[in-house]
């Protein structure tokens, strides 16, 4: 048996996690933004686990993952190795590799189809290896299980409060992001914004970290759906948002984040830290939410059912469970932003974002954001929701390349959409900014002309539209929720407000 | 229909599923295989963006059916093919194709009608249906709505009838060339002689993409197999990988998981599968690995392929980031190299790796 076993190769594998080990184990994850981090830390703690996000990914990490896995990786790919690996090196350089793979248990995403996104593990792993940390154990996510388990009745399985509560903390993390990137390009005390961001997060992790418990499966969904908690402590983190001063008037182009899912969430090096210098541009940041990608999920899942009836099993349940999934995570998401007085954007309704990239891109291709990445920058611009898409890709990613391939026709149909596909490849920083400076510099121009036909639509010079802001206290507050005027900018739809008109 | 990506292993089931449906094998036109110049005279231009050339090339081949053709073509056929008929189906999680293959046309479509329809200009009707091969239930509905109105008449029993002829033409095609495959085991079992593997994608065999390295090698002397039609029959895969089954190393001969856990992508599938299947067999000396240049789906299977041939003796070569131009030089002298080590080391690889095997082996009765 042993001459068989080791007579061909088969790469370590790690030892299972039984439950009980991961009450002593400390959970490592990543890859989101640190507001979501940070509250899923507290949904852990919550549970009686620790677990620990990866700090942010940083260049000597790109370099580390280049090192130690295989030539040719995405930048994601590349960054997130390089992460864990450098993470624990550190670790192992300070307890012992033995240590190390007794402590620490890594917890990422394993099986999505077709992109190396669901093969990133195999990079992990070749990494770990090259640093005598095989056998280290990785907790690979699919959609419905950890696929460490192999039906062991003692292999650790995350349960539904704990899927529950890191949901719930990424709608969170994405509202407080939503409320930062709307207040802070109009604070008129700088650091305002920040010191209420690091307050709420402060304060909603407290919630989780304290969230009742009710039940295993049916009654913690039921009570997460329905219960008034998550809600309350929102406003109790709009109330810090209160306190912020702000100058609406204040002519800024939005910029939409759409992308690859790595590069357009985290906040770093990873991405160039493009919100921060969006911002120092002069910009007003739309953030992209990990809600809208989990929406994009569930209609990826209930289209897949309806057009493979016939092929698959229960395909109409399949479709009814999807549906009602989606309307819960969507009632959920506006109400939570209630809270916040949905001043946050809302969510795009998935069904429209297919029909608008329907003539360019079909909306079964898997992979990466799909079709969704030709659908939002269409939505954007026609609803006007902002002034130009900024698209974060990562060098050589497979999906994404062929959507903003698709991008072509689309900008030959919508000739005035502004749209910046950046190429992000880690360390080619000014190359790719200044791409998207060029593209921003238009967008500039376009929330000037904007601001003006404003002016001329309702009737007031600059002066005037000055005055009447300085006169109306709502305005200059950062939780009052200012209107949709069929301007894309801020301050053309505040003029408009205050005129009583539409452009 | 544009002759690239996964048109490469699927083309006999659309042979199969037209000329059932009363077209003739003179009224479908493939493209030319893949140059730099049919890239120069037809694709300049049309790109959109940056990507693998297997992809890239893609823009030529539609320019050449749209512009480059004596008699004129009324519809340009490229399919969306979104999975995989797969030797491997069953045994794996998946038999998706590779997001820049399955979205593909779509990219390039874009570089046809940025400016203006230049598909409408040409005459032609674009038919791109996403077509799942590896679900062969949905097929004909899928095709019957892509060719309702095109093809006069047309009804969707029609449709399922020519599906099933597509499938049973592809079927025969790969049982034929699987069986040509074992032909050449044979004759190496019989003779003592070593032969060469190919681990690439379907669309290396298009000599504009894989740059026809492996006719070196053959014209050397050495038989070479493609992963993709390697024999299966159940004598030989127990000969193989029995004992392992057996010993619960792996849940079947096509069992992939021991390796490769995350089995999604039908040709990574392969890849691995005729990587096990080469460090097995003793007669393949040597294994040749193609990859184009900013393989996203190869890169990282580069280590875990390496590792499974090289473990076993078997000599591992690999052209990677291979593209639009043929490396000439640098082939020349790898080939070379090849060469050299398969003359050196051949016969001790082969009795190695017999010797591991069971006494009786179904390549070489008696």
């Amino acid at each position: 048996m042993d001459g068989i076993a080791t007579r061909h190769w088969r790469p370590p594998r790690a030892a299972r996690l039984t439950a009980a080990e991961a009450r002593q184990a400390e959970f490592l994850f990543g890859g989101l933004h640190w507001r979501s981090e940070r509250l899923i830390e507290a949904v852990f703690a919550n549970l009686g686990y620790r677990a620990r996000a990866l700090p942010t990914a940083t260049r000597a990490d790109l370099m580390t993952g280049r090192e130690l896995a295989d030539i040719g990786q995405c930048c994601p790919t590349s960054f997130t190795t390089g992460n864990l690996a450098n993470f624990l090196r550190e670790e192992a350089a300070r307890s012992g590799p033995q240590a190390v793979r007794d402590r620490y248990v890594f917890l990422t995403v394993g099986s999505c189809g077709a992109c190396r996104f669901g093969q990133y593990h195999q990079s992990y792993e070749l990494a770990l290896r090259n640093l005598g940390l095989e056998r280290f154990r990785m907790l690979l996510l699919a959609q419905d299980r950890v696929d460490q388990s192999d039906g062991a009745a003692d292999a650790f399985q995350p349960d539904l409060p704990l899927i529950l509560g890191a949901i719930w903390a990424c709608l969170c993390g994405d509202l407080i992001q939503g409320m930062e990137y709307r207040t802070r390009p109009y604070e008129t005390e700088p650091g305002a914004t920040d010191r209420a961001v690091r307050d709420s997060v402060d304060l909603l992790a407290d919630a989780f970290r304290n969230r009742p418990k009710r039940g295993e499966t049916w009654g913690a969904l039921a009570w997460h759906l329905a219960t008034p908690y998550f809600t309350d402590a929102l406003r109790q983190a709009r109330r810090r948002f209160d306190a912020v001063a702000v100058d609406r008037l204040r002519v800024k182009p939005v910029v939409k984040i759409t992308g690859e899912f790595y590069l357009h969430t985290v906040e770093g090096e990873p991405n160039y830290n493009i919100h921060r210098w969006l911002e120092a541009e002069g910009a007003e940041v739309y953030p992209a939410s990990i809600a809208v990608w989990l929406d994009y999920l569930i209609r990826f899942a209930k289209q897949e059912a309806e057009e493979r009836r016939g092929a698959i099993r229960h395909a109409g349940l399949r479709i009814a469970a999807a549906g009602v999934l989606q309307r819960a995570l969507r009632l959920t998401y506006d109400r939570l932003r209630g809270a916040l007085n949905h001043i946050p954007h809302g969510m795009p309704r998935q069904e429209e974002l297919r029909a608008l990239a329907a003539p360019y891109f079909h909306h079964r291709l898997s992979g990466g954001e799909g079709d969704m990445l030709i659908g939002k920058a269409i939505w954007a611009h026609r609803h006007r929701h902002a002034h130009m898409t900024c698209e974060l890709s990562p060098y050589s990613c497979m999906p994404n390349t062929m959507s903003v391939g698709a991008m072509a026709r689309v900008l030959g149909d919508h000739p005035d959409l502004l749209y910046a596909p950046i190429e992000v490849k880690g360390d080619a920083e000014v190359h790719a900014l200044s791409r998207c400076q060029m593209i921003l510099t238009e967008a500039k121009k376009r929330a000037a002309a904007e601001f003006e036909q404003a002016l001329k639509t309702a009737g007031m010079t600059l002066d005037q539209a000055r005055q009447r802001a300085a006169d109306d206290a709502d305005l200059r507050r950062a939780t009052w929720k200012l209107p949709h005027r069929g301007a894309a900018g801020t301050a053309a739809n505040a003029v408009l407000h205050m005129a009583g008109k539409h452009l | 229909m544009p002759r690239v990506l996964n048109v490469w292993s699927t083309h006999r089931f659309w042979l199969g599923f037209f000329g059932a449906l009363g077209l003739p094998a003179n009224r479908l036109v493939f493209s030319s295989d893949t140059s730099e110049e049919q890239f120069r005279e037809f694709g300049r231009g049309r790109g959109t963006v940056d990507c693998c050339w297997p992809v890239k090339c893609a823009s030529a081949h539609y320019g050449e059916l749209m512009f480059g053709q004596r008699r004129k073509l009324d519809v340009l056929f490229s399919p969306l093919i979104y999975n995989m008929p797969s030797m491997l189906a069953g045994h794996v999680v998946d038999n998706l194709a590779c997001p820049r293959v399955m979205a593909g046309p779509e990219m390039v479509r874009a570089g046809f009608t940025r400016e203006k329809d230049l598909f409408a200009e040409a005459g032609l009707r674009y038919v791109a249906p996403l077509v799942t091969l590896a679900e062969p239930q949905l097929v004909a509905g899928q095709l019957f709505k892509a060719f309702d109105g095109i093809l006069p008449g047309l009804t969707p029993a029609e449709t399922e009838a020519a599906v099933a002829e597509g499938f049973a033409a592809l079927a025969r095609f790969d049982a034929d060339m699987r069986g040509r495959s074992r032909h050449v085991l044979e004759r190496c079992a019989a003779e003592g002689r070593p032969c060469i593997l190919v681990l690439a994608r379907p669309y290396h065999m298009d000599p504009g993409i894989g740059h026809e390295i492996e006719n070196d090698l053959q014209n050397a002397g050495y038989p070479v197999l493609w992963s993709q039609y390697l024999p299966q029959d159940p004598a030989l895969m127990d000969w193989l990988f029995g004992e392992e089954v057996r010993a619960g190393l792996m849940a079947s001969p096509f069992d992939i998981a021991d390796v490769w856990p995350s089995s999604y992508s039908a040709n990574t599938n392969e890849i691995i599968w005729g990587a096990k299947f080469a460090a097995r067999m003793p007669w393949i000396a040597g294994v040749i690995r193609m990859t184009s240049y900013e393989c996203g789906m190869d890169q990282p299977t580069f280590t875990p392929v390496q590792a499974i041939v090289e473990h076993s003796g078997t000599l591992y070569f690999a052209f990677q980031e291979l593209d639009s131009t043929k490396p000439a030089g640098s082939v020349r002298i790898r080939v070379e190299t090849i060469l050299h080590y398969l003359g050196r080391s051949s016969a001790g690889i082969i009795a190695r790796k017999r010797a591991l095997l069971p006494p009786d082996c179904p390549l070489a009765p008696g």
